[in-house]
């Protein structure tokens, strides 16, 4: 926020997935609005911005996109220069980006990702991302060759190594590092920090936590009963009782799908195809049988009793295969829970009902 | 020895004494603004009725949306837990529980030990359930058992789209001034709760024999609509709107003896 105050450097708003290294390259900054609107959510004070942007987007889009226009009708979040966005992940993304570059009258990049794996696809991805890289360059003047994006991609590998190390150390029992943190910070950091010395200093650290915890056997529950894996890359962000319902009750949360290291790690020879194979590899964006596979991988991995799948109220691409996901990981007798609710808009969460699905997830994780 | 379960629901707040082999009483309340003290009056109610005194219980379980709100109850239990004890209890072939209570529908699957193997439950929304059919039969200025008597006398169903409270009262004003009959369009509102519920149901693998507990489980139109689109015959309770009260008294004489 320091920086973007600044303005020494172009600011661009990026959404959650698109591949920021190509904005760290070429030394503009990025923002990322949904990311914004959840640490409004984290601090209570979502209610009012979503409100204020469902002026000019629908009840049926994300509420974290609502919010996000709310944030910027209210000039709560630094005004970019430019907005670039894909078509990977969030519906709501596409209808979000292309009105506020609208409202603020700035220029609107949209990257359109393939979902189909067919042969050539991730070559064509590849220039695809090449030549929005130039021309987004060219359109603030600044310098940018293809070594810029080696030399980030190459923190991106070192950051790769500490996500995947770090990830192999949770599966240790007891649980060393807490779900609900894996949810919020944690894969903050991965979308915000990716290819930058931020993010290799904060892995490094999580990483060291995380290792101290685990040599020490040190569990972050006193009285761990069960594991439970959590599904869906978000949870609620405003002030609720789930995570610590289930740490009261002894179920920890060892893993979270968000932070699952799906994506291959980077060639800095081949910084575009890398990139291009990140977005290809999502399991979000892609057949459901790869997200399907990826959540029993998980149950094994992380020896989980049970998993919930957070459902998220207009999160289009993870809602309808829900069931699909939990009759998978019935069939190894892991116990599922389908949970919805709403991770940024607190009028559409439901203690009541809350409270009695993982009232009752719980009495049949006891049996 | 002698135990006690409170069902404190959304509409009405119901309590069975049980000795550990038979309900020896119960009592059903209106719940009201007050859980707390619904749920002491009826649990008064239910063991004056068996002719006990309140220090001769051994065990309290509370269930329900205001079990939180029981502060004498030993134990919480959450009523998907104990409409699955319950219906096991009263019919011990039950694999699959139907539960339609003042605000929410719930489907439980069981294993051959009444314990709960999965479910479901309505989203935030309270269509279908049994606040919406209360709504509905005061739109048509009927009792909730005339209105049941009266749906079960149709000939004809009438298509009722809305299964939001409001627009669904709209929509049966509309159809009344259409000239439609009461018991046509009663008939309609229960197949489309019915087929909202099966929907539902249709996300588990439902499993034969199939119980149907909780308050609406006593409006007959209700049962036939379910049995008609699940094409078999549900078990119903004697008092099916004390399922859930009952299985938390069954969990209380599994707990070790409390006696306040």
């Amino acid at each position: 926020m320091e920086r973007a105050c600044s303005k020494k450097e172009p600011i661009v708003w990026v959404n959650a997935f698109f591949p920021i290294e190509i904005v760290h390259a070429m030394g503009a900054l990025p923002i990322i609005p949904e990311i914004h609107a959840s640490l409004f959510a984290y601090f209570n004070y979502s209610r009012r911005f979503i409100e204020i942007g469902g002026g000019r987007l629908s009840t049926d889009i994300c509420s974290f996109f609502r919010c996000a226009m709310g944030l910027l009708e209210e000039g709560l979040i630094p005004k970019p220069d430019l907005v670039l966005s894909s078509s990977h992940l969030c519906d709501g993304s596409a209808k979000f980006f292309s009105e506020a570059a609208k409202k603020l009258g700035v220029k609107h990049f949209y990257l359109d990702i393939p979902i189909s794996p067919l042969r050539g696809v991730k070559e064509r991805l590849a220039r695809k991302l090449k030549d929005l890289s130039f021309e987004v360059a060219s359109y603030f003047g600044l310098p940018f060759e293809e070594r810029m994006l080696s030399s980030v991609l190459a923190r991106t590998g070192e950051t790769w190594n500490l996500i995947n190390e770090i990830n192999l150390l949770r599966r240790t029992k007891p649980t060393p590092f807490p779900g609900a943190e894996g949810l919020s910070y944690v894969a903050g950091m991965t979308f915000y920090t990716m290819g930058t010395d931020e993010g290799l200093r904060f892995f490094r650290a999580l990483l060291e936590y995380i290792r101290k915890n685990v040599e020490k056997k040190v569990g972050y529950l006193k009285n761990e009963k069960f594991r439970v894996l959590w599904l869906h890359h978000i949870r609620p962000y405003y002030p609720n009782p789930i995570f610590s319902f289930l740490e009261k009750n002894g179920v920890a949360v060892p893993f979270e799908e968000t932070n699952y290291l799906y994506w291959p790690k980077p060639d800095v020879d081949s910084p575009f195809l890398s990139l291009a194979d990140k977005l290809l590899s999502n399991p979000w964006y892609s057949s459901l049988r790869l997200r399907m596979d990826i959540a029993k991988s998980m149950a094994i991995q992380y020896d989980v009793q049970g998993a919930i799948h957070f459902s998220h109220w207009g999160c289009r691409q993870t809602l309808g295969g829900a069931n699909l996901v939990g009759e998978a990981l019935k069939e190894m007798g892991v116990k599922f829970l389908v949970l919805p609710g709403d991770g940024c808009d607190p009028d559409n969460f439901s203690l009541g009902q809350t409270l009695t699905r993982l009232g009752a997830f719980l009495e049949s994780l006891e049996g | 020895m002698v135990f006690a379960g409170i069902d404190v629901g959304s509409l009405a707040t119901k309590a069975v004494i049980f000795d550990g082999e038979r309900i020896l009483s119960y009592a059903v309340r209106r719940t009201g603004a007050d859980p707390l003290t619904a749920s002491i009056s009826c649990l008064r109610e239910a063991i004056s009725l068996c002719g006990l005194k309140e220090d001769q219980l051994d065990n309290i379980v509370a269930t329900g949306y205001g079990r939180i709100r029981v502060p004498f109850a030993q134990k919480e239990v959450t009523e998907i837990t104990c409409h699955g004890r319950g219906a096991f209890f009263l019919f011990p072939m039950t694999r699959t529980v139907i539960d339609i209570g003042g605000q929410d529908a719930k489907i439980i699957i069981l294993d051959g030990n009444g314990k709960v193997v999965d479910f479901v439950m309505n989203d935030k929304c309270a269509a279908g359930t049994g606040k919406f059919l209360e709504v509905m039969s005061q739109t048509l200025e009927l009792s909730i058992d005339e209105f049941a008597g009266m749906g079960l006398k149709s000939k004809k169903a009438l298509s009722i789209n809305s299964m939001c409270t409001v627009f669904a009262e709209s929509e049966i004003i509309s159809l009344i001034a259409e000239g439609a009959r009461r018991e046509d369009i009663i008939w309609g509102l229960h197949l489309s709760i019915a087929r909202r519920i099966v929907g539902m149901a249709k996300r588990l693998s439902l499993k034969e024999e199939i119980t149907f507990t909780g308050g609406v489980a006593k409006n007959k139109a209700m049962v036939r609509a379910l049995n008609t689109l699940l094409a078999t015959h549900l078990n119903v309770p004697e008092e099916p709107q004390i399922t859930g009260a009952l299985g938390a008294a069954i969990i209380a004489s599994l707990q070790a003896p409390f006696k306040a």
